[in-house]
């Protein structure tokens, strides 16, 4: 069988009897096993996963199976909540706990008979875009430059998640993005990332980082895969005051790849002399290619994309320090001794969690304090109201907007910036989206000048994920992008 | 006023939303079962758990409002204020700060036979948090999340009372209409209800002083006797000189003092922010109006209403529709019979026993259908008033019917014309000498005829026909 | 730039987060170009813009009142690092 099947070509092999659940669930588990010097996974599920693995089987055979999905090995983010199995959102101060629920949307995994391999590494409480804030260690991206050993960051925060499926420690994966931590791994890893539109995805049972940005989505080999686990999890949540009433939609089904007389805008705040040269190159010819295909290009103009970022680095810290407060000892997790209850929870928190998560605690409590509320917070929120009118105002007149990824392609885990503010610009591009709640999705395009992806990014309107994943979709088929990676982590 | 001092009063009354379920969360608010036995994940703050929100409890906080005659905002916002306690489990309280379910409203008051207009500042939603027991271990706190999540409505009075009498009136009253409207059960030993009260003094003409906050009484007596305590403190600082610090204080149920709270390590700033998960909260204007359908009578018509159809006096009717069991219980008893005798019925002889046995109404030793038949039996002459009385004693005491302890004791009035004839037969033939004295002119002697009658009947005969068959017997 | 270290030790209280004596300076820094980097927005003109706390443009669904009796004790204590009987339990807390 083939090394590195997508979600698809496995449903395909499963429906024809040409594999087994069992089959394709032992070689992705002994992939694990080959791969762990990439740090993927902070839990592996072998016993579980077969043990359902052999059920599915056992549908498949009665014709009962939940899905055609169902029997396909995926990783899920240390983020989502795992019915009996450690969920620690890679932080020292969950290392220890087992909830006794399932988050929604891997509960809808289970549902299309989707088997779990494990828990996939992440940065600390999702906060970081280069998994090094893990306390279990930094994922190691499997590509590596060709002119250098040097191991690299995969991106962050879902690290695990892209790197897993990039070097085929699963067939697909769930990830969680909040200013860009689906897209910009996929971006660094060669693989497609979806960021739904706010609402789509049940946030019910994931760890949260910021409520208002906090979003799940699928990373996965191409688009058709992201169609159809997008699908998979999405949906109204009665337990989720956010979720969307919208309908569940047949993305998968409905796809194709027309871009016929659509209008593709280009905003000119993304163009930078900063930008890689191969970049920018890849952008352009992404552009020329949807020209080619019968889209309209149209320049249009975001003008409060660099007022994005500091104002995520407002309004995503507020609500993280708020959404840790939970995390004091009491009810779950580690809990460090101290003479009274005051100091049991300073020494609980100071321990338990790492530098970038206390970085963002301490400057989160300082915007929402007395004499700086008004400030910072309702300053971040109106600006956040501005930059959603961009985009209101852009898809008056555009259908889908292309932008690169990120700044720039994986680079050292060792090379990464003393000052937090310079790491912060990793997420320039992808944060924007957040902010306005809308969708987008980063594909592969080609490798830079170091056989290194780079990945561009589609934005749409809210809601308007079918249209986001057409275009993407005529993208990749056009370019017909095979990542040629070599696992040089298999001796 | 204390000694040439004005009192400034405002109150924050918690009161407990009566609902099945939790404000946030689908977990039960029953009182009494084992500890952390009704805590939902929600409640206990697993991580990854959301709020949402209980659509009975937002419909009680607009009842309530209505109540209160106050303005239902069509859009509110839920705020977290932030902070970390051991029965918080969150670490922050969902509440709402700025844009609150429920604005301006008022309340009229009574006080010596004075209406008094309280304003209400506003009235919003919230958490509960959970409890803790100190009492346990001598080197560890206990934490119960049973009541963690239960939903409260904060009610805020414009600081316009002036007198410990006043706030006490002001705090019955509402727990009064939430009782009305069944919003809040108003058990106030349970802390269903508990008054956060603010207190300051000045000089008349003078400019506000400054307050201090009496935090968690949960009586009358307790609010009445810690507003005289703290005003009273307060006018003595000043007066020697001193100033008031703003502060948080606690009352001492056991010395009737105020103390202030050990100040926390560090100074409380809770960061309020809209909760960003949840969204804002629209109430329709065509969901208010049908709530205010199912309004009930409130105090103020009930005792409008009882003075016009009961002819009871102001004091009276105030009296008994301050509780809602108390007007239905009469109206169950005055239902065609004598609206007097049954007031003075039920605000003496009745409340006097339920004082002395520290009852409410529902838990009377004399059911309503019981009172009425006694006094059925006073309205057609069967018992006298005093005897009556004996007769309800032994009620209370035994939970007898009055039927039953007539019949037992005998105490029925003697009014068959043929006994009472016998008896005043046998009286004139025991007396020859009186009843010539009476015939010759001396009327005064009437009293003794009818005294050794009744002696004779041992207080049973019916006075009135015994009056009238003397009368006619000595007048022949 | 750099946070005034008063004010850093002032937000460790509020969030219950130590800050050890060796960490000030670094973190004082961090938190500092943090800040430079946030204000940014001040100089933005906002005056007539409301603010967006969250973007689904949605109203609050509301859930009927039932009670449900999903959890036990132990479930709900499963996971607690110290409890005693069916409490939670931490230092005492003096009151």
């Amino acid at each position: 069988m083939k090394a590195g099947l997508n979600l698809i070509e496995a449903s395909v092999l499963l429906e024809n009897n040409e594999t087994s659940s069992v089959e394709l669930t032992k070689i992705y588990l002994d992939n694990i096993n080959k791969g762990k010097e990439l740090n993927c996974y902070n839990t592996v599920s072998f016993e579980e996963a077969l043990k359902e693995a052999e059920s599915s089987d056992k549908r498949r055979r009665e014709k009962k199976s939940k899905s055609r999905f169902d029997g396909i090995p995926i990783g899920i983010k240390d983020l989502f909540c795992t019915k009996n199995i450690k969920t620690t959102a890679s932080s020292k101060i969950l290392s220890n706990f087992v909830p006794t629920y399932e988050s929604t949307a891997s509960q809808n995994c289970l549902n299309a008979g989707l088997i779990s391999l494990g828990k996939l590494n992440c940065d600390e409480f999702a906060m970081g875009s280069t998994n090094k804030t893990s306390y279990f260690g930094s994922v190691i991206n499997p590509w590596k430059s060709k002119n250098s050993d040097a191991h690299l960051v995969p991106g962050g925060s879902s690290g695990g998640s892209a790197a897993a499926v990039a070097a085929d420690l699963c067939i697909a994966s769930l990830g969680t993005d909040t200013g860009g931590s689906i897209r910009q791994p996929a971006s660094f890893t060669g693989t497609v990332g979806l960021k739904p539109t706010y609402g789509r995805v049940s946030r019910w049972g994931i760890v949260a980082f910021a409520s208002s940005l906090d979003q799940a989505g699928p990373i996965t080999k191409t688009v058709e895969d992201a169609a159809a686990l997008f699908e998979i999890i999405s949906g109204y949540d009665s337990k989720d005051s956010t979720s969307s009433i919208k309908q569940k939609e047949n993305f998968y089904d409905n796809l194709n790849s027309s871009v016929k007389g659509m209008k593709i805008g280009v905003p000119k705040e993304f163009k930078s002399d900063d930008l890689p040269t191969s970049t920018q190159k890849a952008w352009d010819d992404c552009k020329k290619l949807l020209q080619e295909n019968g889209a309209e290009l149209i320049d249009i103009s975001l003008p409060h994309t660099m007022d994005a970022l500091p104002t995520y680095y407002i309004i995503a810290p507020a609500e993280a320090s708020s959404n840790l407060a939970r995390y004091d000892g009491v009810k779950y997790g580690i809990r460090e001794n101290g003479k009274n209850l005051i100091e049991m929870y300073e020494e609980t928190r100071s321990i338990g969690f790492g530098d970038e998560v206390k970085r963002r605690i301490l400057i989160g409590t300082y915007v929402l304090s007395s004499g700086y509320y008004d400030a910072y917070y309702i300053k971040a929120q109106k600006v956040r109201s501005l930059i959603k009118s961009d985009f209101n105002e852009a898809f008056k007149r555009v259908d889908a907007i292309l932008t690169p990824s990120t700044p720039s392609t994986a680079f050292e885990i060792e090379n990464e910036p003393k000052d937090p503010v310079q790491t912060y610009l990793n997420d320039i591009f992808t944060v924007p989206v957040n902010l306005a709640g809308i969708p987008a999705i980063s594909v592969p395009f080609a490798n830079d000048e170091n056989n290194l992806p780079i990945g561009l990014q589609l934005i749409t309107n809210s809601f308007e994920e079918q249209k986001l994943l057409n275009i993407a979709k005529n993208v990749q088929d056009t370019i017909n992008y095979t990542p040629n990676l070599d696992k040089w982590w298999i001796k | 006023m204390i000694n040439g001092w004005e009192l400034v009063i405002g109150i924050e009354i918690h009161a407990q939303v009566k609902s099945n379920s939790k404000l946030f969360s689908s977990s039960s608010t029953d009182f009494g079962s084992g500890p952390n036995s009704q805590v939902s994940l929600v409640d206990a703050a697993m991580p990854g758990m959301l709020p949402v929100i209980n659509k009975f409890c937002v419909e009680q906080a607009v009842r309530s409002g209505i109540g209160l005659n106050a303005k239902i905002n069509n859009k509110s916002i839920f705020d977290r204020k932030n902070y970390f306690y051991q029965d918080l489990p969150q670490g922050y309280q969902i509440s709402q700060f700025k844009d609150p379910i429920v604005g301006n409203g008022f309340i009229d008051i009574v006080l010596d036979d004075q209406t008094k207009r309280i304003g209400i500042e506003r009235l919003h939603l919230e958490q509960d948090a959970g409890k803790s027991l100190h009492d346990q271990d001598p080197n560890l706190t206990f934490v119960d999340l049973n009541r963690s999540g239960i939903a409260l409505m904060e009610i805020v009075s414009k600081p316009d009372m002036s007198s410990a009498d006043e706030a006490v009136e002001y705090v019955k009253k509402v727990r009064s209409i939430l009782r009305y409207l069944d919003t809040c059960d108003g058990n106030m030993e349970q802390g269903s209800l508990r008054a956060d009260v603010n207190v300051s003094v000045n000089k008349p003409g003078n400019e506000l002083g400054t307050r201090c906050e009496i935090k968690n009484l949960n009586s009358f007596k307790y609010i009445h006797s810690a507003i005289i305590y703290e005003a009273k403190r307060q006018i003595k600082l000043i007066e020697s000189g001193e100033s008031i610090n703003q502060e948080t204080r606690l009352y001492n149920i056991d010395t009737g003092e105020t103390h202030s709270m050990r100040s926390k390590e560090d100074a409380h700033d809770y960061r309020y922010f809209p909760d960003p998960d949840l969204l804002p909260l629209e109430i329709e204007n065509k969901w208010i109006e049908e709530i205010k359908s199912t309004i009930p009578e409130l105090p103020d018509q009930k005792k409008n209403r009882f003075i016009k159809d009961y002819n009871l006096n102001e004091y009276d009717a105030g009296v008994i529709v301050s509780d809602k069991a108390t007007s239905d219980y009469y109206e169950k008893v005055v239902k065609n019979r004598s609206p007097k005798l049954v007031t003075t019925w039920v605000t003496s002889e009745l409340f006097s026993v339920l004082n002395k046995k520290n009852l409410s109404i529902d838990e009377s030793p004399v059911a309503y259908d019981k009172l009425g038949e006694l006094i059925d039996n006073i309205e057609s002459g069967k018992v006298s008033n005093r005897l009556a009385k004996d007769i309800f004693e032994e009620m209370c005491e035994m939970g007898k019917s009055p039927g039953e302890i007539i019949a037992e004791k005998g105490l029925s009035q003697i009014s068959d014309e043929g006994e009472l004839e016998k008896l005043v037969n046998d009286v004139l033939i025991a007396n020859p000498k009186n009843v010539e004295k009476y015939k010759n002119g001396k009327d005064k002697l009437f009293g003794f005829f009818v005294g050794e009658a009744m002696k004779l009947s041992k207080g049973k005969a019916n006075p009135k026909l015994l009056n009238e068959l003397l009368k006619s017997k000595l007048n022949t | 730039m750099e946070f005034d270290k008063d004010s850093l030790l002032k937000l460790g209280k509020l969030s219950k987060i130590k800050i050890d004596d060796d960490k000030l300076s670094s973190l004082s820094a961090d938190l500092g170009s943090i800040l430079k980097f946030i204000d940014r927005l001040q100089s933005i003109e906002t005056d007539n813009v409301d603010p967006t706390s969250n973007s689904l443009d949605q109203s609050l669904v509301m859930r009927d009142d039932i009670a449900l009796d999903e959890n036990s004790a132990t479930e709900i204590l499963e996971n607690a690092p110290d409890k005693e009987l069916d409490f939670f339990s931490v230092p005492k807390v003096i009151e």
